[in-house]
């Protein structure tokens, strides 16, 4: 059964870790315990593609304490595979740059001793 | 599925919602003062004797007042003990599903007579706290940790709107301005100040003038929260509390010769993150929910007269018109731009300013909205009375939309 942790230390070995159902093959960013799909508890790990597109955005202009000082910062729900989303920060785009539609590679920095999900724009050779 | 028997509000009762004037007052103040209100409106009088159960939607006494376990608080207060008192969370959408559980406790045969309301006393905080305490209804692991806010929540179903239907922030400014106008009629709002007036004001203090309300909402003095939602596109941080007494249909007319009936009830849960919804645009727990308890009502979007909404933010307010069956997929901006939810409107929405004027005292707003439906469809909403309304919606949500609650009410 995957858990929050398979998750974390799978970020900070620098990849998504999703779950895929044995039964019906549906998709899991982050993994889950249980297919929502059919309810299979029969599932298999499998490494999300670190290339997608920006589904929504925002700027966060007030931030909670945590990130206080790092305002304003960019926040996206970016599309990985058909139908499977994940949040993470965007990072190296400008506010008029950023857009639905972007493509953006994931990666993995620190935030103190946490690892952070965060996109970057994909570059074009 | 209906109900087994019929359920009907007979009293309602709620404080001013306000960020200040409740500075000395604790959410149990609040709440006695909210209930003594309903049980002073039951048109033949009411015994606190008659109370058989309490339920009370709160969601975060124990961050904002260091205080759990306040349904048996308040029921002490209230001096209503030994009867049942229960405290029920959904965040923003916690009276509204004490609501919905206080018309199953009718409906069961279980109790004649019962409370229920909602309170959340929040400006014992700053706004940086209260932002992270309001940050714990979206998924902490997942939306939170990476840094979304809130607000931010609902700014991204924003950005996938204005992308898929061409929806604008202005039209959201629509929302608000509309929502500021009728709170301007209500003595219990937050803010009773249009917002052009709000635009002089605060202009006249730094030398500034508007020559519209748009001209304010643009400038610098309604700052971005969350682009794209600026200040005057989220609710306010509001301490208050409402509650209402509901009978089942036998005993409800000994009360009163007027009781507002419950025709229908529903509720749906979604995913904890926006992310992992089907549709960004679009909440799916309301159309669930909708669906429900129109059916229940055998009713439709175009039988419902007026109807209060969960705008927490002014993108909320198009979501939820549109998930509601109100307008088109798509179509809820550009009707609250053309004034299609205005008080004179063909669907008049938050006719008591909303959570964006009237104020969102979080777990008391679904109990609010039912004092709301109770005045309308009473005739007794003074200025912001909508004309002829004989049955009203609400739609309550918790969060970003993984609780969605929707009762709707006839005379």
């Amino acid at each position: 059964m995957f858990t929050v942790k398979d998750y974390r230390d799978a970020l900070a070995e620098g990849y998504l870790l999703a779950s895929k159902c044995r039964r019906c093959g549906a998709v899991q960013l982050p993994p889950r315990p249980i297919c929502p799909r059919c309810g299979s508890g029969d599932l298999e790990s499998l490494k999300a593609p670190k290339r997608g597109r920006v589904a929504a955005y925002t700027v966060i202009h007030v931030p909670p304490s945590r990130f206080k000082g790092e305002e304003p910062y960019a926040v996206a729900i970016v599309e990985l595979l058909e139908g499977v989303r994940v949040s993470g920060r965007m990072l190296d785009v400008s506010e008029a740059d950023l857009r639905v539609g972007l493509e953006v590679e994931a990666d993995v920095i620190k935030l103190g001793e946490e690892p952070l999900l965060c996109f970057r724009p994909l570059k074009r050779p | 599925m209906g109900l087994q028997r019929g359920v009907a509000i007979i009293g309602a009762g709620m404080t001013r919602f306000h960020h200040k004037i409740h500075a000395d007052k604790t959410g149990r103040d609040l709440f006695v003062e909210a209930a003594l209100e309903a049980m002073a409106s039951v048109d033949n009088g009411i015994e606190l004797r008659d109370i058989e159960a309490l339920f009370i939607g709160n969601f975060s006494s124990d961050s904002f007042e260091h205080q759990g376990h306040v349904a048996a608080l308040m029921a002490d207060w209230l001096g209503l003990t030994p009867r049942a008192a229960t405290r029920i969370e959904a965040a923003c959408g916690s009276s509204g599903a004490a609501l919905n559980i206080g018309v199953m406790a009718i409906a069961s045969g279980l109790y004649d007579v019962v409370m229920v309301g909602g309170v959340e006393k929040m400006r014992t905080l700053t706004t940086e706290e209260v932002t992270d305490v309001l940050a714990m209804a979206s998924d902490e692991v997942y939306e939170a940790a990476v840094g979304f806010t809130f607000p931010g929540l609902y700014a991204a179903m924003a950005t996938a709107h204005f992308h898929r239907y061409g929806s604008t922030w202005e039209q959201l400014c629509a929302v608000s301005i509309k929502n500021h106008h009728n709170g301007s009629l209500n003595p219990k709002a937050q803010f009773q100040e249009e917002v052009i007036d709000i635009a002089r004001r605060l202009g006249e203090r730094r030398g500034m003038t508007f020559k519209d309300e748009m001209e304010f909402l643009r400038s610098p003095l309604n700052p971005v929260v969350a682009y794209p939602l600026r200040l005057f596109d989220c609710c306010p941080i509001s301490d208050g509390a409402a509650a209402v007494i509901m009978a089942s249909e036998e005993v409800a007319r000994r009360f009163t010769d007027t009781p507002i009936y419950v025709r229908g009830i529903g509720q749906a849960s979604d995913t904890m993150a926006l992310h992992d919804r089907e549709d960004l645009t679009s909440i799916r727990a309301t159309r669930l929910a909708a669906q429900q308890a129109y059916r229940m009502a055998g009713l439709g979007p175009e039988d419902i007269d007026v109807a209060d909404v969960h705008d927490c933010f002014t993108i909320a307010e198009v979501v939820a018109t549109e998930d509601l069956g109100f307008f088109p997929k798509g179509e809820g901006g550009k009707a609250a731009e053309e004034g299609r939810t205005s008080l004179e409107g063909d669907k008049p929405i938050n006719p008591d300013g909303g959570l964006k004027a009237k104020g969102h005292p979080v777990g008391a707003t679904g109990a609010a909205m039912a004092y709301e439906m109770f005045k309308q469809l009473r005739g007794e909403a003074d200025k912001r009375q909508v004309r002829d309304a004989e049955v009203g919606l609400i739609h309550n949500v918790g969060a970003s939309g993984a609780t969605v609650v929707v009762q709707i009410y006839g005379r």
